[in-house]
């Protein structure tokens, strides 16, 4: 499927991402993560997911991202199947999006532990999901670099991860998932290694930049206070929606 | 939580034209360097492993080839064009006595006997010896720097240049081989190393001295001048197929092919490429051993390298990169290290006489691409593990 026909939204949908019974299973089904999620998402959207540990949250949250793949039903990304499943794209009359396209192009990650490359500085770090995909270098640096002084950190780009602070270390995790101007945003407990001063400014921050960037924004996380400033919130237990 | 707005703490530009002073531009290639050098101490180690068995490799093949290049420049520098040997292996003396039958083949010129063999001229040292008659046409190649030639049947030698400066001897000193006390009569110079570290003498007084009484090694054969209309190439093959039919048990062959075939550069080579792909094996699994161990430290970076949309086709790419970086840069150091034992080897008294110091280019890019290619072997398998992670399950690696 071309960038242009996944961007224009061959089959007309409301959501920009949608799952459809959606299963996933470990161990050969003896551990089930998630039982059956059905969720839409609007372009725009701020959706935050909650729920107690183990309550299959985080899973969902891969599979929304492509990170993983579900063991029954399909995510779809403006119409498009993404990846493989096995209802497959043509069992529902769609195309189809690989998984690391998917990424590349149309998700941004944000992990609670950063995830930085140790042997790379802020500004290379930033450039790394470029790298992936290829493209001139020149274009690479100066994008990388306009990221980091949007966020705050042009005296820090030439610093290491271990000499950036935790906040630090999570806007340049931010702008490293902006890089590839995503679509979706999906952040997993991006405050569980903050203090709470650097957590309001990183959920200040993401809210910014969900707003001025158009992006869809999900986030995963335990903190009902952050989940009720979204503008959806989905509550999870034992691998089910259940609100 | 804010809503829309200008984020507290995003600065101004001026900081971003400070910090334009600063490039830092990732390249593919620079992030795989960038990840070779992070374990120094394990980089260094395998560079020496792979630099010992580059350095080996050039070493004992660029000896074998160069071996087999001073065998040429010999033959070409004194105007041989057949040399007629043994068809055997095992059994290579041929009876001097077929010499009259080869000066009466139509082609042939002249046909000079010879004899090579080994000899100790000190407890320390072994050098080549040549018998030769004293007029055969194989002095031309040979400036005589003091002194005269041999006479045949005399106790006389002449000594190369390299070896007369190795032994300290001069014209009028002699030389014992063999039990036999020897005058050095001439010093010569050559342009092959086979010779400027080797001592001539007289073809009987040779013959006498390794048991050969009526036996040579080869004939150095030079063929008489093409006839009008025939090929230099047409009349060499002529010539080889009238030595073989005049002559059945013996064969002709060109100057080059004996070169390159003849039993002592057979054996080096054989020797040399031996030895060197054991070194080689080494070499790549120290490499193997560098890149799995890489690649199980880095799971969790691999992981994020997939959940930011690298493929695994492009991280297979950056593994090999960084396995075939590895290789090349081993394989500079290995160059330098085979080039330098090269030159030890040449300086030595003991192996002066078949060592040259000439390492042909061809060696040299022989052995960058060998190790090249070895790094780029041994990475492959840690490279497709590597890439066969899945994101989810990298990115929770302990």
């Amino acid at each position: 499927m071309s960038e242009a026909a996944v961007a224009g939204g061959e089959m007309a949908s409301q959501w920009i991402l949608e799952v459809r019974d959606l299963k996933k299973s470990y161990e050969n089904g003896r551990i089930e993560a998630l039982r059956g999620v059905d969720l839409g998402i609007a372009a725009g959207d701020f959706l935050a997911i909650t729920g107690p540990s183990g309550s299959g949250k985080s899973t969902l949250l891969h599979l929304l991202g492509g990170l993983d793949v579900a063991t029954e039903g399909t995510v779809l990304f403006r119409g498009q199947v993404v990846g493989k499943s096995q209802s497959g794209a043509d069992s529902i009359g769609a195309g189809s999006i690989d998984l690391d396209t998917y990424r590349a192009r149309w998700a941004g990650f944000i992990f609670q532990s950063f995830h930085l490359l140790p042997s790379l500085n802020a500004l290379e770090n930033v450039q790394v999901p470029m790298l992936g995909i290829g493209g001139h270098r020149h274009g690479r640096e100066e994008r990388a670099r306009a990221l980091l002084v949007e966020l705050g950190l042009e005296s820090r780009l030439g610093q290491y991860p271990t000499q950036l602070s935790a906040g630090e270390r999570q806007r340049v995790a931010i702008a490293r998932s902006l890089v590839n101007n995503p679509q979706v945003l999906l952040a997993d407990e991006p405050t569980g290694n903050l203090d709470s001063v650097n957590s309001a400014k990183i959920l200040e921050l993401l809210a910014e930049i969900q707003i001025r960037h158009g992006m869809t924004l999900i986030m995963v996380t335990h903190d009902e206070s952050i989940a009720s400033s979204a503008h959806r919130h989905v509550r999870m237990r034992d691998g089910r929606i259940c609100n | 939580m804010r809503g829309a707005g200008t984020v507290g703490w995003c600065s101004s530009w001026k900081g971003a034209e400070f910090s334009k002073a600063h490039t830092m531009r990732l390249t593919f290639a620079g992030f795989a360097w960038r990840n070779v050098w992070r374990r120094r101490l394990r980089t260094a180690l395998t560079l020496c492993g792979i630099g010992m068995g580059i350095g080996a490799f050039v070493a004992l093949v660029g000896f074998s080839r160069s071996f087999e290049h001073a065998w040429l420049e010999m033959y070409e520098s004194s105007g041989t064009d057949l040399a007629v040997v043994q068809k055997t292996f095992l059994n290579t003396s041929v009876d001097q006595s077929v010499g009259p039958v080869l000066r009466g083949i139509p082609q042939i010129q002249t046909a000079a006997p010879m004899v090579i063999n080994m000899m100790a001229v000190t407890p320390e040292l072994n050098t080549l010896v040549y018998g030769w008659q004293a007029d055969t046409f194989e002095f031309s190649a040979l400036q005589i720097l003091e002194g005269r030639r041999f006479r045949d049947g005399q106790q006389e030698v002449m000594l190369g240049e390299l070896l007369a400066g190795s032994l300290n001897k001069k014209v009028g000193d002699s030389v014992d081989l063999q039990g036999g006390s020897f005058t050095v009569v001439g010093i010569y110079r050559s342009g092959s190393a086979l010779e400027a570290g080797a001592i001539i003498m007289p073809l009987d007084e040779m013959q006498s001295l390794s048991g050969m009484s009526g036996k040579v090694t080869a004939f150095h054969v030079q063929l008489k001048p093409a006839p009008a209309g025939t090929s230099t190439a047409q009349w060499k093959q002529e010539a080889e197929d009238a030595v073989e039919h005049a002559l059945p048990g013996l064969r002709a062959v060109p100057a080059a092919e004996r070169a390159s075939n003849n039993q002592l550069v057979v054996l080096a080579h054989a020797a040399a490429w031996g030895t060197s792909l054991i070194a080689l094996l080494v070499a790549a699994l120290g490499i193997a051993n560098t890149m799995a161990m890489s690649v199980f430290e880095r799971t969790r970076e691999i992981g994020v390298l997939r959940a930011m949309g690298w493929s695994q086709r492009r991280v297979m790419a950056l593994i090999l990169l960084e396995a075939a970086a590895l290789g090349l840069a081993g394989g500079v150091i290995g160059v330098a290290l085979g080039w330098g034992a090269l030159h030890v080897l040449a300086s030595l008294p003991q192996t002066a006489s078949i060592v040259s110091t000439a390492l042909p280019m061809k060696t040299l890019m022989d052995g960058l691409l060998m190790a090249t290619i070895v790094g780029v072997a041994a990475g492959s398998v840690p490279a497709w593990r590597g890439a066969q992670l899945s994101p989810v399950e990298a990115l929770r690696h302990e």
